[in-house]
């Protein structure tokens, strides 16, 4: 699909539609809309702005790409003064008293935000169900979950209720819902994007990520966020990546991809063949394909549970309801910090955290925590490795096709599990995007660390491939 | 401190229990062969260096965010935010 921001942008310079009539009507979309993917409105400053944008065209100004562009934010990103929920009841009054410096970037270029979206509480799921504010429908067939923790994005985006949407990303969030509603969903390498306003969960793998309909689209909003920032210290300073350099993929030799997840038990027969049939056609287009050996998918997900567990029930402990959040008084402090977050937090939310705390006790720490980081290291090191001998490494986005509505809640060992095939690339902090193509549920393709203009060129290429 | 706490004080979680689901996930790690079982975080050193730490500077907050921060707040009684009664143990 062609850049929905580029024909926006023309339509708006033209003086074809106003920016107040466009933003009307994407808010009326997303009011009547029943795919549960809206946590609130932000019709009044959207429509502000809009109106500053139609008053620009008036004087003949030059306008700006992103400038009056509709996007969404999922709802645990900071911007002043809009509720920030986290889908959660402990903070479903909670405003924010300030802007995430990625969303202040989209801000600065001008772009409208619509709406707060709905996600897996605190980005704890694969299936945006673990919300106050209702499962979120898949936008193909809403009886299926929209997929998780950004499901209320990727359906936005796939609805065209927003333009495009900014998820985040801690081990898959925006590449598998990207896969279950057929959009664009990347995960930048880590610290190319500030975090500095995005709610932690696990901080080690927490990334920023744009949700859209085109690579271009995905380029232009990966090149406004990205760069160094005081307020998160591992952020880095990145180069804006320029269209004619991913216009083709020149450079590009050798594709590789890990035997170990299509030979398992657990992947889908027709997500199987499709993917190896995309193999194919990218081997006629006389690329050298190499099978590449990996870690089984029950360690790889053990790993990155055993680390965002222990990652998140630290960044959570702030959560007492002392300074914010929907406080319930008890006996003495300690009694309403508990009572607080007992009645407050979702099950998952506290079956993580517990099993965080778990993993960090005396006596677990060294046979579960210390380990689990010791394989994240060896994970890395095979990546380096791999990384040597090819350029980019494709692979299935999910071993299934997205669950029904429901099934998720009932099985969540069997929801970690489905997640088997994104969290390698979240510990190697690797870039990695889904396209909507191969699979049903799309493909991933990734790149060495830094290297995420590779990964959208090879996107760039596919989409002419396969 | 040489008391043993269980998961559910540790979390400040009332009747926290661990699970099977989150179990069976830390079993894979016990049983899991690592080449560099020694190691620690070696190839994730997320830190900065001394070079790059930014300086310390006091920012004065907005009017406006001080005003979110107050009104975030749980209770207010008479023009001040109430905290809940401290431990006495």
């Amino acid at each position: 699909m062609k850049s929905q921001i580029r024909t926006i942008h023309q339509q708006l310079v033209n003086k074809e539609i106003t920016c107040t009539s466009l933003v009307q009507e994407k808010l009326s979309l997303l009011k009547e809309n029943t795919n549960n993917t809206v946590n609130s409105l932000l019709d009044t400053l959207a429509l502000e702005l809009a109106a500053k944008v139609d008053a620009k065209i008036a004087k003949g100004e030059t306008l700006g790409l992103l400038e009056g562009i509709p996007f969404g934010i999922k709802d645990v990103y900071m911007l002043q003064g809009t509720y920030t929920t986290a889908s959660s009841n402990l903070l479903k009054n909670y405003k924010s008293a300030y802007t995430a410096t990625a969303i202040q970037k989209l801000l600065d270029a001008g772009a409208i935000p619509l709406v707060k979206e709905n996600c897996d509480s605190f980005g704890h799921g694969s299936s945006s169900e673990n919300t106050i504010f209702g499962a979120v429908k898949n936008a193909i067939n809403p009886d299926l979950v929209g997929g998780g923790s950004s499901g209320g994005s990727a359906v936005n985006v796939a609805k065209d209720y927003t333009v495009f949407s900014i998820g985040g990303d801690t081990g898959g969030s925006v590449r598998q819902p990207a896969g279950y509603n057929h959009v664009y969903g990347l995960k930048p390498t880590y610290g190319r994007i500030s975090r500095y306003g995005l709610m932690a969960y696990a901080s080690s793998t927490d990334c920023v990520g744009p949700i859209a309909k085109s690579v271009e689209d995905i380029r232009i909003i990966l090149n406004v966020m990205s760069g160094k920032d005081t307020k998160d210290q591992t952020t880095y300073a990145s180069e804006e990546i320029k269209e004619e350099n991913i216009s083709n993929a020149n450079g590009i030799k050798t594709i590789g991809y890990f035997k170990n997840f299509i030979e398992s038990d657990a992947i889908n027969s027709k997500i199987k063949s499709d993917f190896l049939a995309s193999i194919e056609k990218v081997k006629a287009k006389g690329f050298k394909v190499k099978e590449l050996d990996f870690f089984k998918s029950d360690i790889l997900v053990s790993t990155y549970y055993t680390l965002a567990m222990a990652e998140t029930a630290s960044n959570l402990s702030r959560l007492d309801g002392s300074n914010y959040g929907n406080r319930i008084e008890d006996k003495n402090l300690k009694e309403s910090y508990a009572i607080t977050r007992s009645e407050n937090f979702s099950e998952e939310t506290k079956r993580r955290i517990v099993g965080g705390n778990q993993v960090l006790s005396q006596g677990f720490s060294d046979e579960i925590y210390l380990k689990g980081l010791a394989l994240r290291d060896a994970i890395s090191e095979n990546f380096e490795n791999d990384f040597k001998e090819v350029d980019i490494i494709l692979s299935p986005v999910t071993p299934s096709t997205p669950p029904k509505i429901g099934d998720s809640l009932k099985d969540p060992h069997a929801m970690y599990l489905s997640d088997a095939y994104t969290v390698g690339f979240s510990l190697g902090q690797l870039p990695t995007l889904t396209i909507p193509q191969g699979t049903e549920t799309g493909l991933q393709i990734t790149a060495s660390k830094n290297n995420d203009e590779l990964v959208l060129k090879f996107a760039n290429f596919l989409k002419d491939t396969i | 401190m040489s008391k043993i706490m269980t998961v559910d004080v540790l979390s400040s979680i009332k009747g926290a229990q661990p699970s099977e689901a989150v179990n069976k996930l830390f079993e894979v790690i016990k049983n899991a062969q690592s080449a560099n079982s020694n190691s620690f975080n070696i190839n994730h050193n997320n830190s900065v260096s001394l070079n790059e730490l930014r300086d310390d500077v006091v920012i004065e907050s907005s009017d406006l965010e001080k005003k979110i921060i107050t009104e975030n707040f749980p209770k207010e009684k008479k023009g001040y935010l109430v905290v809940s009664k401290v431990i006495e143990e």
